[in-house]
Order: C-alpha cells, then sequence, then structure tokens
C-alpha cells in the first residue's frame, strides 16, 4: 500500500469520526489541531483498524502527534504485518 | 422473530453469561449456559453496578431485588493517601444527583447476591453446571461442543463468557490474549462497625497515593458492610499460573505502610493474605470466527479502575442479543455489526483504565497535582461512561430495541 492510499484512508476515518473534510486532511497535521482528543482518538484507532485490517498498538499510537505519524505506521504494519498480534485463519 | 428456534450456547455462568441468557429470553430466544464450575459460586467480593447496565436490569424489572440487596454510595469522593484531605468530590446519592444525570440507580453489591438475582430470573434449568468445554468443532451448518464431564451439545451459535482466561477466544483467535498489568491487588469485605477511623463509611472513595491506591464503597441493604480494593504496583511480572495467590499474613498491611489509618485499618480488618493478579486482554481485531463469538471480559478483558468490567459486560449482553434477534440467519453479519457496536466503546474504557492505573499511583508532585484536577472533573470527563444506553446504541444502528420488540412481539 503506498503513502498515498493509506492517508486517504486514514482522512476518510477522520471524515467519518472527527466530522472533518477528507480533502483538508494532510500529513503534517496534528490530530489535536483536528480537535481529536484522547477519548475519539480511540475512535479514530478502532476504525483505521477495521479499515486497514491491522491492530495499531496501544503503546505505539498514544505516541502519535500527526496525521503522518498514523499514516507511516500503518503503512509498515500493512507491509510487515502487526508484531506480537495473532490472528487467526479466517 | 420470537419463535426463531436457534440454538444459542453461551459458555460460562457468570455476570456476563446470565445477562445474555435473560437479555435473549426477553427478546425471546431460548439460550443455555453452560458453567464449569460445580455450582455457581461467584468469586471476587463485590462489584458496582452504574447505570448504563442497570438501565438494561430495570426494564426486566429486577432492580427492586437488587436495590434491597445494595447501597446506593453517598458521594465519590478522592482522598490524598496520607493526611486524608478530600481532594475532590462528586454526590451521588446526595440530592439524586447520579440519577438525575444517568437515568439509573448506582448499585454496591456482593457479586454472589447479584448472580443469584440473575439466575433466578434466568431459571436454573437452564443453567447446566459442572460442564468445562475442551473442544468446539465447528461444522458447515452447527458448532459441536465438547465438555470435560463427556457430556456434548451441539448449537447454532456458541458465545463464550468465559472471563479473562476464556477457553473460547482461544479457539477464536488462536493465541493466549491475556497480559498482566504488573499490579496486583489486595481484597476484602469489614464491617463498618470495625472501621472507626474511616471517614464517609457510606461513601466510593479512591486513596490515591505512591504506587498504590485503595478504593472501597458499602454494600448490602444497609450499607453494613465495606468492599475495599487495594491494589500495588507489584510484583513487575507474575509467575505463578493461578491469579490468586497467598502471601504472608503481613504483606497486604505493609504494603501501604504510612498510609492514613483508615486504609491500614481497613486492610488489617480483613486480615485476607491473598494477592490477585490483575489481568487484562490485549486488544483484538476479531471477536468471532464462524459461528462463535466472545463478549465480555473474554473479548476485552480491562483493570478495574472505571468499575466497569461487569458493567460492560451486561452492555455487550444486550447488544448481542438485540443482533442475533434481528439477524438470525446472518450471524456473520450479526457479529460484524456486534463489534462495531462495541469495540469502540469497550477499547476506550479498556485504554482509560489502564491509563488511570497509573494516574491513581503517582507520588506528591506536580503531576498527582494535576491528576487532583482531572479526578475534579470526573462528571464532564467520565460521564459518557454511565450515560450509555445499549439500546439506544441499537437503534442508532437500525435494531428495534428491546421494548419496541418486546411490543411488535
Amino acid at each position: 500500500m503506498t503513502q498515498d492510499e493509506v492517508l486517504t484512508g486514514v482522512a476518510e476515518v477522520l471524515g467519518r469520526i472527527a466530522k472533518v473534510d477528507p480533502v483538508n486532511v494532510g500529513a503534517e497535521q496534528t490530530f489535536a489541531d483536528l480537535g481529536i482528543d484522547s477519548v475519539t482518538m480511540v475512535d479514530v484507532v478502532v476504525a483505521a483498524e477495521d479499515r486497514f485490517g491491522v491492530m495499531l498498538l496501544d503503546d505505539d499510537w498514544s505516541q502519535f502527534t500527526t496525521v503522518g505519524d498514523a499514516v507511516g505506521y500503518i503503512q509498515q504494519l500493512a507491509a510487515t504485518g502487526p508484531t506480537g498480534v495473532t490472528q487467526p485463519a479466517r | 422473530m420470537s419463535d426463531s428456534d436457534l440454538r444459542v450456547a453461551i459458555i460460562g455462568g457468570g455476570i456476563g453469561g446470565l445477562s445474555l441468557g435473560l437479555a435473549l429470553r426477553e427478546r425471546g430466544l431460548r439460550a443455555d449456559v453452560f458453567e464449569q464450575a460445580p455450582e455457581l459460586a461467584e468469586i471476587g467480593a463485590a462489584i458496582a453496578l452504574s447505570a448504563n447496565s442497570l438501565r438494561e436490569y430495570a426494564r426486566l424489572g429486577l432492580v427492586d431485588e437488587l436495590a434491597a440487596a445494595s447501597t446506593v454510595p453517598s458521594e465519590l469522593i478522592y482522598r490524598h493517601w496520607r493526611d486524608g484531605h478530600r481532594i475532590a468530590a462528586e454526590p451521588v446519592a446526595k440530592d439524586n444527583a447520579y440519577v438525575g444525570r444517568f437515568g439509573a440507580p448506582y448499585f454496591g453489591i456482593h457479586r454472589a447476591d447479584l448472580q443469584k438475582t440473575l439466575s433466578t430470573a434466568f431459571g436454573v434449568e437452564n443453567v447446566h453446571l459442572g460442564c468445562r468445554l475442551v473442544n468446539l468443532v465447528q461444522q458447515s451448518d452447527s458448532v459441536v461442543l465438547e465438555f470435560a464431564n463427556g457430556r456434548v451439545e451441539h448449537a447454532d451459535v456458541v458465545v463464550g463468557a468465559d472471563g479473562v482466561r476464556s477457553t473460547v477466544r482461544r479457539w477464536v483467535t488462536g493465541a493466549d490474549d491475556m497480559v498482566y498489568s504488573g499490579t496486583s491487588a489486595f481484597r476484602g469485605i469489614v464491617p463498618v462497625a470495625n472501621l472507626p477511623s474511616l471517614p464517609d463509611p457510606q461513601a466510593i472513595q479512591f486513596w490515591m497515593g505512591p504506587d498504590a491506591h485503595l478504593l472501597h464503597y458499602a454494600i448490602g441493604g444497609h450499607g453494613e458492610s465495606v468492599n475495599f480494593f487495594a491494589v500495588v504496583n507489584t510484583p513487575r511480572i507474575w509467575l505463578q499460573e493461578a491469579s490468586v495467590v497467598e502471601v504472608a499474613d503481613e504483606v497486604p498491611v505493609a504494603s501501604f505502610r504510612g498510609w492514613h489509618p483508615a486504609v491500614t485499618e481497613m486492610i488489617k480488618a480483613a486480615a485476607s493474605p491473598l494477592r490477585w493478579a490483575l489481568f487484562g486482554v490485549r486488544p483484538l481485531l476479531h471477536w468471532y470466527r464462524g459461528r462463535v463469538v466472545i463478549l465480555g471480559d473474554a473479548a476485552h478483558g480491562m483493570l478495574p479502575h472505571h468499575g466497569q468490567g461487569a458493567n460492560t459486560s451486561i452492555e455487550d449482553a444486550f447488544a448481542l442479543a438485540g443482533l442475533l434477534t434481528e439477524k438470525p440467519d446472518d450471524l456473520e453479519g450479526a457479529f460484524a455489526q456486534f463489534q462495531v457496536l462495541r469495540r469502540a466503546r469497550t477499547r476506550k474504557i479498556q485504554r482509560s483504565s489502564w491509563v488511570t492505573s497509573g494516574l491513581f499511583h503517582l507520588p506528591d508532585g506536580p503531576a498527582a497535582e494535576a491528576r487532583n484536577e482531572k479526578v475534579a472533573r470526573f462528571v464532564q470527563d467520565f460521564g459518557w461512561i454511565h450515560e450509555y444506553d445499549v439500546q439506544r446504541a441499537l437503534h442508532s444502528a437500525g435494531v428495534a430495541p428491546a421494548a419496541a420488540a418486546q411490543a411488535r412481539a
């Protein structure tokens, strides 16, 4: 998955959860700028997990500041599979 | 859908399992509960039931019976570990504040009393004791359940309500997803008469200090006893197989040396030399596989610092009952929607409980002062936990809420 594809997906998630216009979401923006507090961030994380089919570990996503942090992390997960999380055969 | 003949097998006769049985019956579905213990005997002393679960039990007409065995806390109070001063307080019973804000009461109750009410309402004939699940075999149109006592059952749907050490979860995820929190607890129930140093014995109170905290609230129909839960940041690693182990008699009190006399008096009065490891379940991407789904602690076992382990299990039960009734022929769709409805909410509480554990255990200093300002905003910051209404959430998701479904049937 390319960086642009992940950014588009994350922007879609942010549009749905945080009611921001996805076209205005850029990698340099901070979640705080988008009005996302620590509780809403969990909605974003869970929606992103469902969107991309990977688990975002609490210790990792809690360090995100910008949208780009999330995009880079998800791109890496999508390429290598989540570390330390076993998923069943579907 | 009241004539659906879906065979639902619930693994686990705890609060979540029995609540699911009741929630399914409310919607006209029958279920059988399989419990590994030879009798229904809840461990773990007491729990607090909050508005988010009690509004469900209220609709089933169970609240008067529960109220007779419960205490409504006078206030929620946060205190300093050593000098005991009030850091923050919110009225609960006082001025009917909690019911006024959240639309249902808040009860401190012994688990055995809750389980008795639930199992009696559900009907003991549908609870099968001494049935420890040892194998699940999924077939194209059913699941075969094999129990250690030789019993074999067939079901259309299997729900794992079998707790943080869930056997069903292992089958669903293929892994052991239980995680030790690095914290453990001492607990006990003490008659109020034995606690002369305790201010506000009818309140729910958190005493917060370095590397530990103590929570207590009154239980029983007349607030005659206090249930406490004293949490410490040790051991860092849990080596035993059992989650409850004996410790030397002096260990619980020694862990709170230097704390306010009310705290040490309470722990000493309980004289319970047991240490309970606090485990959670790592967040999971999938709560189901085929015809098998998990709920409650099995799906999202959390630290107890918001008092929401049982309450979120009850929410799960009523949500799943609504979805199974709506989509008995599309289990995959029902389970997927169950996750969508429940995963974010429970993850938030799970996460917040984890963070809260650290906040409660701060040493005196600037970080603790910032924490003190935060706990003073409890209703603003955490009202969302208690105001949740699972029937409203179902309605928003296009599923008939229970009262409407009953009227239709």
